[in-house]
This record gives C-alpha cells, structure tokens and sequence, in this order.
C-alpha cells in the first residue's frame, strides 16, 4: 500500500502553510536536498495534498478515528469496490495525489507524478481524500513487501 | 595521451538528470528484481549501504533514503549522448561500458580535461570524472581518483609514482581478487608494489595479461583503444531468476526467455554459433554446465531451444537444487553469412519473429514455454535488461 507520501515544499503555496500549519511537516534528507513535506496516515493531524478541480487543497486522509462518520474507516479505497460501485453511495470524485515520494514498510520509493485518489464528503460535507490502491506488480511488492501499491499517474512500478 | 571519462554514480546521476530533486538525497537505484540496490548516490554511500545490497538491509541503514526503480533505456539514452559529446573531442573513442569512455587526446591539461567535464555537465547533465594518462590503465586509476567530479592528469613520472604509491593493486581494472592474492603471497600489496616488480615474473605470475598491465602502470602502452566492438568469443545472456526456485516450468521458462534474448543478439551481431553452452548456479549445490554442438552452425530459435532442453535436465542436477542463476552461452561464433547450413535445417520463423518484434515491441511475440513468468512479462519495465545495450566494448 502506501502509509505516507512526501512532497516537495516548493510546490505549496503559501496561503496552504498559514491555513493547515503545515510548518511542522517540513523536513530534509540532507544538508543539500529540497524541503519536502511529510503526511502519514498514522500522524496525529491525517491529512493529504490533492488537486481537486484543478486546485492544490488539503484535505484530511480518510477516515481514521471518527467512529460516528458514515465513511469508510480506513484511507484507502480499492479499485476493485470502486469498479464494483461498492462506493457509489458516497459519490466519490476522482483527485490527484501530489507526491514526490511514497512510503511503505520504511522503503521511499519515487514518484513521478503523483497517484490517483478519491474524495467523498462526510455529514458536515467536508471533503476526505482516500488513496486509490491495486494489487501490487511483482516489483513493488518485492520492494516493499506489501501486496497493495497505489495506483501511480503514468508511472510503472 | 589517452584520457578516461567516467561518470559519477552513473544511474543515480541519469535519475536526477529528470527528478532534479534528488539531488542531495540518498538515492539507491534496485536491480531487475527490485530487491538489491545496483547504484547508489555518495550520501547512501556515506550512510554505509553497498551496492549489492538487498532493500531490507539498507533501510534500517539509510531510513532516508530514497529508492528508484531502474530504466535501462534511459541510462543508455545519455550514455550515448555522453559518447557523442567525447567523440566530439576526439576521433578515437572506445564505448567501454554505460558509463565509461576511453579517448586518445593530443591535449592534456587540466583545462582541457574540465572543458569536457563541463560540456558533458551543461549538455547532458550527468557529472564526470576525467583521468588523462600515457597509458589506458593510468588513466582510469587516475579518473578513479578524481572522484567524484575531479579531473586529473599524469604528465611525469613523479606523478604517475604518487598515484600509484599506497593504492591497493585491486584498484586496477584486471587485477581482481584472486590475482591480488596471489602478488599478495609474494610481498606485491600496492600498485608501486606491482609496478616495481620484475617483468619476466609478473608474466610468469598472471600470464601476458598481467604483463601488459605491469607495462601500461609504467607508462608504455599495450593496451588499444577499440573504437569498434572487438569481435565476440561467445554471447552470453542470463542473469538472476529472481528468488531461488526449483519449479520446473518457471526453470524452463526462464531458460526459453534467455535463448530469445541470446538469439536477439545474434540476429544483432549478424553471427551464429557451433555449440551452446548452459550454465546453472544452484543456492544449495555447486554451480553446474554442459554443452551441446548443434548440427551446423544456427543462430535460430528453434535449434538453440533444443539443444538448452537437451542440456536443461543433464545440468539441473540434483533435481532438487534450488536455481537462482543462469547462463546460456552460444560458443563457436562464426558471421552468419559464411555458415555452413545443416541437411536438416527448415525454414524459421526467426525472421518473421524479429521483424515484428523490431516493429511492435521487444517480447511482443515470444514463445508460450514463457507464460509461467507473469511477474517478469507483467511488468512492462522488465523487457530491457542491462547486458542487452549493443556496442560496448566491457562485456
């Protein structure tokens, strides 16, 4: 599957940073790499970068802890029960997911483009993004060891 | 004077040629199979991950790190565009391998040599190292040293003493392991060592090719620079299978993948071949390989493919060895068009098949022997393999 993505600090606006604190998520991987952000799905703030209707926005990743929310308590949606319209009910948007980098069982792994997702919207109507997955090919799942991976934008894993 | 180009953490280099971002990060580049690191950038280097390394063993290591699948074509894409700028610098240029060029040059300045560090930088993206010596042995020690992204030159004979003062003799292209050990049994540890000794003993100890690098490290050229391939011993195609298995139709089948990928060359080289050779390295038995003549000289799919199965179960022994390596070796080589033809020869498909191969796509009509290997054909990554870039000179 894919736990958290990473993406470069110059592809947010501003306005992002003050609106979602996202200060704290900057980090590095060394004295002369860009900043990037971090978002994973065990953080205690669950949110995720998406390009919803052409605009980059973020928006929280799934459902993690709300027991009383209708939505799926996970945050990632299979292709398969998507095929299968087993979320129809939540008339779910596709999105882009934004990434430079996903994470998986400790492994970063590139990522070109980014990876396809979807929103839904809750009681209160507001929006959750859930990561799209497939079965993993043979190498990621030899990369990483987990039988998921998310369904990259032209990109073969 | 002879100058060596080599490029810095080549893959790597060509991944941030695109993903600029990657600069200044760990990066480890994985193998085939995704499993073992192939390349490594000089901040995974300096987090203490080798190359050869398997994924679960570097992440603990280097938890920054970040890793990318391999693309052949693209590395081949700038190693070719690096051979192009070289060649622009000199008229005698040997593709020694993806990353490495060898060049005859009449300057031998620092200048010249960061000129072309540069043009190669701006042009294609990928940082060089430059070694410029009398000899080809000299000058890639000499680029080895300068790295990464230095420039060196050996004018003299005292520069050529401090290069090789304290640098281990395996530091020399040619001189590897076993070689080392046995100068090592005769007090010869550095390639000082090695250049002083005694001529007619190094001959004695390592044959004419240890001799021809005693000379090359003492300044006097022996070994050519080859701007054309030199023509084949043998061809070989393999590689690992992945995990270890001793399924008998994932065997057969990576054995069938191999002989297409070995006739491919062939067809390349426009060569055939007497007699082919398989080679099985087994996990929990000693590596085994038998050959098979072949009635006349073939280069065809169907007559290698019988000669691998005649030999497949004679070389898979004991049964119950678990395969993890493969050769499959055509000997005998001879140009196609001066072949002797069998009695029995038919007509092939051979021609068919590589026309439509040519126009459709690498794999895109092989044999059904390969259908077990869903995970190397599901891939669409997995057709191109490393050992299969024509024209260099290494390999």
């Amino acid at each position: 599957m894919c736990k958290g993505i990473s993406i470069l600090k110059a592809r947010l606006k501003q306005e992002l940073f003050d609106q979602y604190e996202l200060e704290q998520r900057i980090t590095s991987r060394g004295a002369g790499a860009q900043p990037e952000l971090h978002f994973m799905y065990t953080d205690p703030v669950v949110q995720l970068p998406v390009i919803h209707d052409g605009q980059l926005v973020i928006y929280e990743w799934g459902n993690r802890g709300n027991k009383e929310s209708k939505l799926p308590r996970t945050g990632w949606c299979r292709l398969e029960s998507l095929k299968a319209g087993k979320w129809r009910w939540l008339s779910p948007e596709k999105i882009i997911i934004p990434a430079n980098f996903g994470l998986e069982k400790s492994v970063w792994f590139q990522i070109n483009e980014g990876m396809q997702g979807v929103v839904v919207h809750d009681e209160q109507e507001r929006p959750h993004a859930y990561m799209l997955t497939q079965p993993a090919s043979h190498y990621y799942q030899t990369m990483t060891r987990h039988e998921r991976m998310p369904i990259l934008i032209d990109q073969e894993i | 004077m002879i100058g060596h180009v080599d490029a810095d953490c080549f893959y790597v280099s060509a991944e941030r040629v695109r993903y600029p971002h990657l600069q200044g990060m760990p990066v480890g580049v994985l193998g085939n199979h995704g499993a073992c690191i192939i390349a490594k950038s000089y901040e995974m280097k300096a987090a203490g991950v080798p190359t050869g390394m398997p994924i679960w063993e570097a992440t603990p290591i280097c938890p920054k790190g970040v890793f990318v699948k391999r693309d052949f074509r693209w590395y081949e894409a700038l190693s070719r565009k690096m051979l192009a700028i070289v060649q622009e610098a000199s008229p005698r240029v040997e593709f020694y391998s993806i990353d490495e060029q060898f060049f005859t040059t009449t300057e031998h300045t620092q200048e010249f040599a960061g000129r072309l560090q540069g043009e190669i930088l701006q042009r294609v993206g990928v940082p060089v190292s430059i070694g410029i010596a009398p000899t080809k042995t000299l000058a890639k020690l000499i680029s080895d040293s300068s790295k990464p992204f230095g420039c060196g030159v050996i004018h003299n004979d005292r520069e050529r003493l401090a290069l090789l003062r304290d640098r281990p003799v395996t530091d020399i292209t040619g001189i590897a392991r076993r070689s080392a050990k046995r100068l090592a049994e005769h007090g010869i540890h550095t390639c000082e060592d090695f250049a002083n000794a005694d001529r007619a003993f190094v001959r004695w100890l390592l044959t004419k090719r240890g001799e021809d690098l005693w000379w090359e490290l003492n300044g006097t050229p022996v070994i050519p620079i080859l701007i054309a391939r030199p023509r084949h011993k043998f061809v070989s195609r393999g590689g690992s299978i992945g995990k270890a298995s001793c399924d008998p139709q994932r065997v057969h089948a990576f054995v069938v993948r191999n002989v297409e990928r070995l006739v491919e060359a062939l067809t390349h080289y426009r060569i055939c071949c007497d007699s082919l050779i398989l080679t099985l390295l087994f996990t929990n038995e000693p590596e085994r390989s038998l050959r098979s003549s072949l009635l006349g000289s073939r280069a065809d799919f169907e007559a290698l493919l019988e000669a691998a199965m005649y030999l497949l179960p004679r070389v898979w022994q004991p049964r119950s060895a678990y395969v993890h390596y493969m050769h499959v070796i055509a000997d005998g080589l001879r140009p196609l068009a001066n072949r002797q033809r069998s009695l029995f020869e038919q007509s092939q498909l051979v021609d068919i098949k590589h026309r439509i191969n040519n126009e459709m796509g690498r794999f895109v009509l092989r044999s059904g022997a390969t259908l077990p290997l869903v995970d190397v054909y599901g891939d669409a990554a997995n057709e191109y393999d490393i050992c299969d870039i024509y024209g260099k000179s290494c390999f």
